[in-house]
């Protein structure tokens, strides 16, 4: 069925709003082909399986610098790494996988299917759009040579906490080029950012009011401006470090007057919101992806929007839970302590709103539909145990533990990551035109599933016995669990690499999807599953004018 | 598909249940930090473990709850021929309750965190002061009331039933100074000082570690703490070349 209504001759909603935009603007332009057709290209879509991309490579090393890390933790007095090294690792993982994996994966799907939910051709600054992807690389390739300097990579943890990160105590320019890299990808975001909030300000088809976005546009919408908020401040705070590394500046030196604690309050506020922004845009992945799979539209959107838009407040009040061992006021603390208890709140309502949301549907169990089930338990675990360590007392006891490692873990692996899979699944025949093979999928879904729980689970209880987190060596009582971690990482790898296989695969076989490929826009009521598979360049021949119940769905 | 989920889910949890074995018989019964959740021996950590409980017990409803309802949705709701899918998008009713009851259930869970908070933060009267300076890769331990003796890089020496007041700061980066017996963990900051305080109950050998990265051998900055009778510790002042203060509290109660 078409969502498209014919307007009346001479209606308002007319796409003649703008006289000098081509009807069929794809029989208009001529694009470059081949590699130099990509490198060039402004379209949202190229641009968005560029990131994509570049999320899969980042993945690689992202994942084996975790490999790294758990060869050396198996048992307790290992020395495959020097302790040097282990901390670059450490540092090197996380900002991989921060910088060039979740946030770029999420781009990348924003950047392909907010235009096309929104009823675009394209984002409002195609040019400023490729700019934000291109930065990227510069970014990337700056933490991938910093291993080869004087010194090595930055080893100061991705938090770069001074003193530590001063030149006093990390002397090679590891830790500059690593500043600069989260300068260029910070840059990446705020113009991202700023794209995404003027397309979705500016540019949604006639008929599409806010309050009919789909899910996914909501979240990004939020997301972007959690990005432009905060990672301002990011940037200024690692410039401080620059400037005190290299121009004698003395910020954050006691010896200079100077305080270290300023450092922890100006990183975390763009880094505890960067929690969110790398787990928003999940949320309205997998929201698609439960209704479609349920056969029913999503439960209570009005809720899920709040939801999602009280969490970017909530976001922005809560920085201080990071810094409770470090000597802040008891009220200070109390405060951040329950403003953090508070975004369970919102968080809860649309946990509540999906299992309502599958609640009575037909549940098809397609590999994008586990991922997703699978997101719900996962993210829960990962959310109680973030309201624990929201606890003042409690959090001065596992603080810094490898219990805080595995909170985040289940947020970000069992959230984000478990979030993209369902993502990759769901929208990888709109994008491809191929189906992803469901019997190999299977394999990866089960493998990272066990993978995942058998990794960070245990890691609960080593940090609650007393096991400090982004240490190189620890006490012999705690190598019987580390081994089973280790081991668990084993599954997620060959998980990962089934899954590169899987798309390889895919890519081989001819295109074959039609516009709804899973037969749900009956249901669904979405541009997404409107439009050929893949979409045309442009995606939309005549600017879609949207009738009265389109189009929440995704 | 129904096998596979049957099939993934058994072997998910023999797996796991595998893993809890292994985990369970690792480890060295008789130091402390292998008791499976570090019994604790001081007022703090005796609050904060029954704070603990009562969180998990009230979290632990909204832990299982989702996912029994997820369970459910998935062995209940599966597409089959002939079957139809509801149709209901919303319940202003449900998403209300949803709503307001969790905002109670933490306001109840968190207000009785203040008076702990207050405890942590407000030593009684102390028997003793100690500075605990964080420095890489080793601690040091100073006893100004005792001579001021001084001694880094060795187990700290305290005696038990007295209050001991800690100064903390760094000499260089940052680091934590945390014992999970003593339920305290507290950052040592370069230019600052930071407070905390214990009161051991038991005589015995308490270990822990640097809880924030400090440089390339942070993992080697652990901590050890031997708790002694009153006149062991005097006897090691002693030792240490230290004196014992007349006039001290410590002296007068034993």
């Amino acid at each position: 069925m078409s969502l498209l209504e014919t307007p009346p001759p001479g209606s308002s909603a007319q796409p003649s709003k703008r006289p000098d935009f081509p009807e069929t603007p794809h029989k208009a332009v001529r694009l470059p082909g081949g590699i130099l057709g990509i490198l060039s290209s402004t379209d949202h879509k190229v641009l968005g399986m560029l990131y994509l991309g570049l999320a899969l490579i980042g993945a690689v090393f992202g994942g084996a610098f975790a490999g790294a890390i758990r060869a050396q933790l198996t048992s307790h007095d290992l020395e495959v790494l020097s302790p040097e090294f282990y901390n670059a690792m450490v540092t090197m993982h996380a900002s991989v996988m921060i910088f060039v994996v979740i946030i770029p994966a999420l781009a990348g799907f924003g950047n392909y299917l907010v235009p096309i939910m929104i009823g675009a051709r394209d984002m409002a600054f195609p040019r400023l759009n490729a700019f934000s992807f291109w930065l990227l690389i510069p970014a990337g390739g700056l933490m991938a040579a910093s291993f080869f300097v004087q010194g090595g990579a930055a080893a100061a943890g991705w938090t770069a906490y001074p003193p530590l990160s001063l030149k006093e105590y990390s002397g090679g320019p590891g830790v500059d080029m690593w500043i600069l890299a989260v300068h260029l990808a910070g840059l990446s975001s705020i113009t991202g950012a700023i794209n995404f909030i003027v397309t979705v300000m500016n540019m949604r088809a006639p008929g599409m009011s806010l309050m009919k976005m789909p899910l996914f546009v909501w979240t990004w919408l939020v997301n972007a401006w959690l990005i432009l908020i905060g990672t301002p401040v990011l940037s200024g705070a690692v410039t401080m470090v620059l400037l005190d590394r290299g121009f004698g500046t003395g910020f954050f030196k006691p010896a200079l007057g100077g305080d270290p604690v300023l450092y922890q309050h100006l990183f975390w506020f763009y880094s505890h919101p960067a929690v969110y922004i790398m787990v928003l845009p999940a949320f309205g992945l997998i929201s698609h992806a439960l209704a479609a799979f349920s056969r029913k539209r999503i439960f209570g959107y009005t809720g899920m929007v709040w939801a999602v838009c009280a969490i970017g407040v909530l976001g922005f009040l809560v920085w201080g839970h990071h810094m409770f061992t470090a000597g802040i006021s008891p009220e200070l603390r109390l405060w951040f302590s329950f403003m953090t208890m508070v975004i369970a709140v919102p968080t809860g309502v649309k946990i509540w709103s999906w299992l309502a949301t599958i609640w009575g549907g037909t549940i098809r169990f397609t590999v994008s539909m586990k991922f997703a089930l699978a997101f719900i338990s996962l993210f829960v675990i990962g959310g109680i145990s973030g309201v624990w360590l929201a606890n003042v007392p409690i959090d001065l006891q596992v603080h810094d533990s490898y219990f805080v490692v595995a909170h985040f873990h289940y947020v970000l692996v069992g959230g984000a990551v478990t979030g993209l899979f369902a993502g990759t699944y769901f929208y990888f025949p709109k994008m491809s035109g191929r189906f992803l093979s469901e019997k190999i999928g299977n394999a990866v879904f089960w493998l990272f599933i066990l993978g995942m729980n058998l990794t960070f689970l245990p890691m609960h209880l080593v940090g609650v016995q007393g096991m400090a987190r982004r240490i190189w060596q620890y006490r012999e009582e705690f190598a019987a669990i580390n081994h089973l971690i280790s081991f668990g990482y084993l599954g997620m790898a060959a998980s990962g690499a089934l899954f590169i296989y899987s798309i390889i695969d895919a890519l081989r076989k001819p295109k074959t999807c039609g516009n709804d490929p899973w037969g749900i826009n009956d249901v669904q009521k979405s541009l997404v599953w409107d439009i050929p598979s893949p979409p045309p360049p442009y995606n939309f021949d005549k600017i879609p004018v949207l009738k009265g119940t389109a189009s929440t769905g995704g | 598909m129904k096998l596979n989920w049957k099939a993934g889910a058994i072997s998910a949890l023999g797996v796991l249940a595998a893993a809890a074995a292994y985990a369970g018989a690792g480890g060295d019964a008789d130091s402390p930090i292998t008791n499976l959740f570090n019994e604790p021996v001081t007022p703090i950590a005796h609050t904060v473990r029954s704070y603990w409980i009562f969180v998990a017990l009230i979290t632990g409803v909204f832990l299982i709850l989702p996912q029994i309802i997820l369970f459910w949705c998935i062995a209940k709701f599966k597409d089959a021929p002939g079957r139809k899918p509801a149709t209901f998008h919303e319940n202003i009713k449900l998403e209300i309750f949803w709503t307001v009851i969790p905002i109670l259930v933490l306001v109840v869970m968190a207000v009785p965190s203040y008076p702990i908070i207050k405890k942590i933060e407000n030593p009684p009267p102390a028997d003793m002061r100690i500075e605990i300076i964080g420095r890489q890769f080793l601690w040091e331990y100073r006893y100004p009331e005792f001579g001021d003796v001084r001694i880094s890089d060795e187990p700290l020496v305290i005696p038990v039933d007295k209050t001991v007041v800690a100064d903390c700061t760094s000499a260089d980066v940052l680091h934590a100074w945390w014992v999970p017996a003593f339920g305290v963990k507290i950052d040592t900051v370069p230019g600052r000082l930071t407070q905390i305080w214990f009161n051991v109950e038991e005589q015995g050998w308490y270990k822990g570690q640097c809880a924030e990265l400090c440089g390339s051998l942070h993992s080697q900055m652990y901590i050890d703490v031997r708790v002694v009778s009153q006149e062991e510790f005097e006897e090691w002042i002693i030792d240490r070349g230290g004196t014992i203060p007349a006039g001290n509290s410590l002296a007068q109660n034993s």
